[in-house]
């Protein structure tokens, strides 16, 4: 005992001058793990910028013109196209064989290696191929001829090839003897006559039709409620008759006048050659934008690039979404992340100060907690399939039972749709919300809370005048991070309401002006199906590109807003001096 | 009834000589006890607090006295676990009674803390945050209200000017005193002050026991301390506790010159603590 003590103390003295030496060990001054860090933070970003610099890089050149390449193969075939990508491979023995045996060498000096090009050569409708592989040693020639013209169509993908002849009522004339300025004018008429004739179809037509639906579902309405052959019902479905023949009357008019617009746009018409020769007539209407690829100014670039972008931004898809625009897409993404805030705030706001300000703090409140933060591990697609089952089946389907009864057995609410959509995704991010606000209250520091109780607020006064707006900016981080999330997921998107082509945005002009029950599009969907879900994969590719980069920049987007206002309100509680 | 006599009984005597104010006690406090779970906070108090006087409560960190001053006007609910046996009377109403209301009970009780807490609110807003929790929107009554409580916490000169400026651009020592305006701006009967200045220099020191001085006889002040100084200068009546118990209560002149008990004196003299 004695002995041990007496031990410890000396050792302890012996041990200090020791211990307190002049040369700090490289673990203890933690310049490894300063470097680890820094290492893991480089890597990281690299990670990052680099993703957002491919994704960036493709989306931002996909629209700018390319030149058009006529190749002359040594069998005289002649290819023309815009040259996509080039690669080298590894002819097969079937391809040496009948090469000529000074480029057999060639080939054989390089590994067995030869290059190769993939050429957009259009005229999807003559060759039934989009790209075609050039390897280098067919090549004969390669020009780049001015009068090649690259045209965007309207039905079956770009032409490539020449402007022959413009048929205007009766007369042809001969492209070439035509000035530029005049088959400008002409185009432009076209298309809007075309804008038009679509116009009248599409929106005039439709409103048409959609009140002579409305006259049919208000007479089985009335039958559901009094009974077929009621007199109600019989009354209803006379007015019903005299507002359908004016529609009727209505819908004749504008038949007759898309009729008119149709034979105009017909008679307007131009022929194409392709570089072997094979003509095409179409309307002049169907070509949506074309230039001559080789000899284009570069303002006139510049403003093929920028029409582009707009018809991307503004229009509708076309071509199996591979072409066109992904305006309804956007809209959709919009409205749903829009909608998902609106419905994920209150939710996972009020659980979070349920379970942090009012219900004591107990075993079951941590279990609570804990079963929240897991809900954010399971898998999307299971919340995919909730969501059609509960939201679309069962709620969707009552609804429609009680409200909708006339347009059984096509469901109204009862299938996947904006709302159920949007609701999904409000319940696959609540966890984030939840776990955010809790963080957000827990941190309101204590002195607030008792300085407001101290002042005579009840529990209820002090949560809202104190405690919520100093949490405010938690909060928001919260909904952030829950839009983000909500805003790029896409697989339980795909059971509950987002579609390929929806025919009608969410919003328009009939009432109740807001369709939710509606299916729409959205751009992370859109994504996977033009990019392995459409016909031709290689076409879809730049599109890809391109619609990522609009989707990370609209959640960039909605994110900068939403920690603008987040900043506001810190600002609010920012200068405490204590 | 026995039972308390016999607790009494087994807790050392306290020495009181505390000095009467002339419109009788307005907080009674009985053999309170208390319990922060196993542990006890609170042995025995008993003592009385008069209307209209100063009351300082002295004693080294950790005796209980902001317990104390907290279970007053029950602000010790929001901790869990707690225990409490005993008596408290504001007004022979019984603080701890079930059928008490706390939200009216707090409205009589200001309550300054230790920490300056201002809202991040405008001072305007502020001060009338016990208005505005009573629902009063008559922009009259909040104006006087913002110039009486201002005036009356000697921060009208120097905030008059920027009302609807946000209270946490004011210093430290005017937050305090903010907070004091807010603490009276609900007009309360009693105000309870936990450490008020030991977040401040001298002179918002000197401020803030100036304005004691002129608050005291309209209310009642009940005032936490370390600062023997403090405590001598601003209180009618000291109260010296020391682990949980109240040792000596008596007027704080005797307190500080002659005190009845070793322990009291050893600790106003500066001999522990
Ligand atoms: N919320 C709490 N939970 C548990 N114990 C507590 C709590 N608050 C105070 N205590 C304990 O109660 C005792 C009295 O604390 P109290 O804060 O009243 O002391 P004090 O006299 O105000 O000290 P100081 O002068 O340092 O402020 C201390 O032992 C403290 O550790
Ligand atoms: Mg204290």
């Amino acid at each position: 005992m004695n002995y041990v003590e007496r031990d410890a103390t000396r050792s302890l003295a012996e041990a200090l001058p020791h211990s307190r030496g002049r040369v700090t060990d490289i673990a203890a001054r933690g310049e490894p793990y300063t470097w680890a860090l820094g290492g893991a933070l480089a890597l990281g970003i690299v990670m990052i910028v680099g993703f957002l610099a491919l994704v960036l890089y493709n989306g931002a050149t996909t629209f700018i013109p390319k030149p058009i390449t006529v190749v002359t193969l040594a069998d005289g075939a002649v290819v023309a196209g815009e040259p996509f990508r080039s690669e080298s491979y590894r002819p097969g023995p079937a391809v040496l064989e009948k090469l000529a045996p000074e480029v057999r060498a060639r080939i054989a000096a390089n590994d067995g290696y030869a290059g190769r090009t993939l050429y957009r050569i259009g005229n999807y409708d003559i060759y039934n191929e989009d790209f075609r592989w050039v390897s280098d040693f067919e090549v004969a020639r390669m020009g780049h001829p001015t009068d090649l013209i690259y045209a965007e169509r309207l039905e079956w993908g770009p032409f490539i090839g020449r402007l022959k002849s413009v048929h205007v009522g009766g007369a042809v004339r001969e492209a070439a003897s035509m000035p530029e300025t005049e088959l400008a004018r002409l185009h432009g008429e076209a298309r809007a006559r075309w804008q038009r004739l679509r116009g009248i179809e599409r929106s005039e037509i439709g409103a048409v039709n959609h009140q002579i639906e409305r006259e049919r579902l208000a007479v089985r309405k009335a039958e559901i409620a009094h009974g077929a052959g009621s007199a109600e019902a019989r009354q209803r479905a006379a007015e019903a008759a005299i507002r359908i023949a004016e529609l009727q009357r209505e819908y004749d008019r504008l038949a007759a006048e898309a009729r008119r617009l149709r034979e105009q746009d017909r008679a307007v018409r131009v022929t194409l050659a392709a570089i072997g020769g094979e003509e095409k007539e179409l309307a002049l209407s169907a070509l949506v934008r074309f230039y001559p690829a080789n000899a284009i100014s570069l303002t006139g670039k510049a403003g093929i690039y920028l029409s582009r972008w707009w018809e991307f931004l503004s229009d509708e898809p076309r071509e199996a979404n591979t072409e066109g625009g992904v305006m309804p897409a956007i809209f959709g993404t919009f409205a749903m992340t829009l909608l998902l805030v609106i419905a994920v705030t209150p939710f996972g706001v009020i659980t979070a100060l349920y379970l942090r300000e009012y219900a004591r703090q107990g075993r079951l409140v941590s279990v609570i907690r804990i079963s929240v933060n897991n809900l954010a591990g399971v898998p999307s697609i299971v919340y995919g399939v909730f969501g059609l089952g509960f939201f679309a089946y069962v709620l969707g389907g009552s609804i429609d039972q009680l409200f909708y009864p006339e347009r059984l057995p096509n469901p109204t609410f009862g299938t996947g749709g904006l709302l159920w959509a949007s609701l999904t995704l409000a319940l696959l991010t609540v966890p984030v919300v939840i776990v955010a606000t809790e963080e957000a209250l827990a941190a309101v520091p204590r002195s607030m809370r008792e300085g407001s109780l101290a002042c005579g607020a009840s529990k209820w006064q002090t949560i809202r005048n104190i405690v919520l707006p100093r949490a405010m900016p938690g909060i928001m981080t919260g909904i952030i991070l829950a839009m983000a999330r909500g805003a790029g997921e896409v697989a339980p998107l795909m059971l509950v309401g987002v579609v390929k082509l929806a025919p009608e945005l969410p919003v328009d002009g009939f009432f109740p002006f807001v369709h939710l029950e509606r299916s729409f599009m959205h751009l992370g969907f859109h994504i996977f199906d033009v990019g392995f879900q459409s016909r031709n994969s290689e076409a879809g590719k730049p599109m890809v590109f391109v619609t990522t980069v609009l989707l990370v920049g609209l959640i960039f987007l909605m994110n900068i807003s939403a920690i603008a206002i987040r900043n506001r309100l810190k600002r609010k509680f920012a200068g405490s001096q204590f | 009834m026995a039972a308390i006599a016999e607790m009494q009984s087994s807790a050392p005597a306290t020495e009181y000589h505390a000095k009467h104010g002339d419109q009788g006690p307005v907080i009674e406090v009985r053999d309170f006890n208390l319990w922060y779970g196993a542990a006890q906070a609170l042995h025995d108090i008993t003592m009385t607090i008069e209307r209209g006087l100063v009351t300082a409560l002295i004693g080294p960190s950790g005796c209980g006295k902001s317990t104390l001053l907290r279970c007053l006007n029950r602000m010790n609910d929001l901790v869990d676990g707690l225990t409490i046996r005993g008596t408290m009377l504001l007004e022979g109403q019984d603080i701890y009674d079930a059928r008490t209301d706390v939200i009216a009970l707090r409205k009589r009780m200001g309550m300054v803390f230790q920490k300056p807490n201002p809202f991040p609110m405008s001072i305007y807003e502020n001060v009338i945050y016990p208005l505005r929790v009573d629902g009063i929107r008559d922009r009259r009554i909040l104006d006087e209200t913002v110039e009486r409580a201002l005036r009356g916490a000697a921060l009208w000169e120097e905030a008059k000017d920027r009302l609807n400026e946000s209270a946490l651009g004011l210093s430290g020592g005017q937050q305090q005193r903010l907070c004091i305006a807010r603490a009276i701006a609900g007009d309360p009967e009693v105000l309870l002050m936990d450490e008020p200045c030991s977040a401040l220099d001298p002179i918002a020191t000197l401020k803030i026991e100036e304005l004691i001085d002129k608050l005291s006889g309209q209310y009642t002040i009940i005032i936490v301390t370390h600062n023997m100084q403090q405590a001598a200068r601003v209180s009618d009546n000291t109260a010296f506790m020391y682990l949980g118990r109240l040792i000596e209560y008596g007027e704080t002149e005797q307190v500080f010159t002659t005190p009845r008990l070793q322990r009291t004196l050893d600790y106003v003299t500066g001999r522990f603590g």
